[in-house]
């Protein structure tokens, strides 16, 4: 006949099944109410539904033995406060940060030195000179490689090995780059102690957008 | 305010305080449901608590990569999912011999297994009635394959929404609707001559 009498006579959605069969705070359009109750099939589909929800609901959540809370704190370390894990750092790594702190006091003791030789110096010449020092150095030292790399004649024996390249030989080389890459990742996701499963699947659930 | 009352997010900031005893809450809140899902994963009691240990201290041990903006039981499941499915996809032949006995109801399954309908006021007639149906559909649950179990169980024992159940098992949310429905008949199936029965006797 119309439409509106079509709509009411089509069988219910899964999404409108689970709506009558299982109590909650969905949004239910009149017309499902109306339908299940003039539809056997529908009604006994929504009976179903809420005979093995409540079957579900009704078993009992299972329990870890006794001990098991115990036994898991035993193995959980949390994560420390950054301050913390400098400090561990530190009394780990004694040599190495000795050594740091030597030259960086090494550094501070030559820049005040150097300062000292020049005391009509403000603040601000000290800095416009750092800067200008700093760059120079900077530029000298690009040049130098550069210098370095032509001289030692790398380029002419990357032109050379270029002219025999293979397929091969160019997967081998970008295979074992790629080897080399992962390694180097995994090692490093070891020394951040993370976990690399957890990694991706973090990476996963960030992905999905929820509300 | 003592620790029960704090959400499981104010139970993550303090754990990232290093505070064990929220640590200590969050575990106690959450061990039954994860070892509920774990155990009816797996049907080994020892495994499974083997796998829901080693479930809360990966969560622990890296809480420093959990986004806060999820829920944290979400995050905790879906740890255990991966684990238990990278678990069963190693132990496979273990499963489908599984599958080989449906009707053996092991002392020790039915120790592991009841349905909370039953209580104190119940005859015993319907005490053992609601033990054995129990059994029965621990069994049928067993049967389904195991992301159709995940799916099912986190759905209709947990009460999780589809979303939440998409991001804990990884897939989209259309899979997980199909993985629910197929489950449901596939359960409704298995239990075909128990279902009735109940109200007939
Ligand atoms: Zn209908």
């Amino acid at each position: 006949m119309n439409t509106n009498h079509q709509e009411r006579a089509r069988h219910l959605q899964a999404e409108e099944l689970e709506a009558l069969a299982i109590p909650g705070d969905h949004r239910l359009p009149a017309r499902s109410s109306a339908h299940a109750a003039e539809c056997d099939r529908c009604r006994r589909d929504v009976e179903e539904l809420q005979t093995l929800h409540v079957l579900l609901q009704a078993l009992t959540p299972l329990q870890p033995v006794v001990g098991f809370t115990d036994r898991v704190m035993q193995r959980v370390r949390l994560p420390l406060p950054w301050r913390v894990r400098v400090l561990q750092a530190v009394r780990k790594h004694q040599v190495a940060t000795a050594a740091a702190f030597a030259g960086a006091a090494a550094a501070v003791g030559v820049g005040l030195v150097w300062i000292a030789r020049y005391p009509e110096l403000t603040p601000m010449t000290i800095a416009a000179l750092l800067v200008q020092r700093s760059t120079t150095l900077m530029w000298s030292g690009v040049m130098e490689v550069g210098r370095f790399v032509y001289g030692s004649g790398i380029v002419e024996t990357a032109q050379g090995v270029a002219g025999q390249l293979t397929l091969v030989t160019a997967f081998v080389a970008v295979a074992t780059v790629t080897l080399i890459g992962l390694a180097s990742l995994r090692i490093m996701l070891s020394l951040m102690d993370v976990d690399p499963a957890l990694v991706t699947s973090h990476w996963q659930l960030r992905r999905r957008v929820r509300g | 305010m003592s620790y029960k009352e704090h959400s499981d997010q104010d139970l993550v900031r303090l754990c990232l305080k290093t505070d064990e005893r929220a640590a200590r809450e969050l575990v106690e809140r959450f061990e039954r449901p994860v070892f509920s899902l774990v155990y009816r994963m797996v049907r080994d009691r020892e495994l499974a608590e083997d796998l829901t240990q080693e479930v809360f201290v990966r969560t622990f041990n890296n809480l420093q990569r959990y986004d806060r903006s999820y829920k944290f039981s979400s995050w905790l499941f879906k740890i255990a999912y991966n684990l238990t499915v990278d678990h069963l996809r190693k132990k496979q032949v273990k499963t489908i011999s599984m599958h080989g006995s449906p009707d053996a109801v092991t002392p020790e399954r039915q120790q592991a297994t009841s349905l909370s309908l039953e209580s104190d006021e119940e005859s015993p007639d319907a005490m053992v009635e609601a033990r054995e149906l129990a059994g029965y559909l621990e069994d049928a649950i067993a049967r389904l394959r195991p992301e159709y179990r995940t799916a099912i169980l986190l759905r209709h024992v947990e009460g999780r929404p589809y979303e939440e159940i998409a991001d804990i098992m990884g897939v989209p949310l259309g899979t997980v609707k199909t993985y629910i429905f197929r489950a449901r008949r596939e359960l409704r199936d298995l239990l075909e001559d128990r279902w009735d029965g109940g109200d007939e006797e």
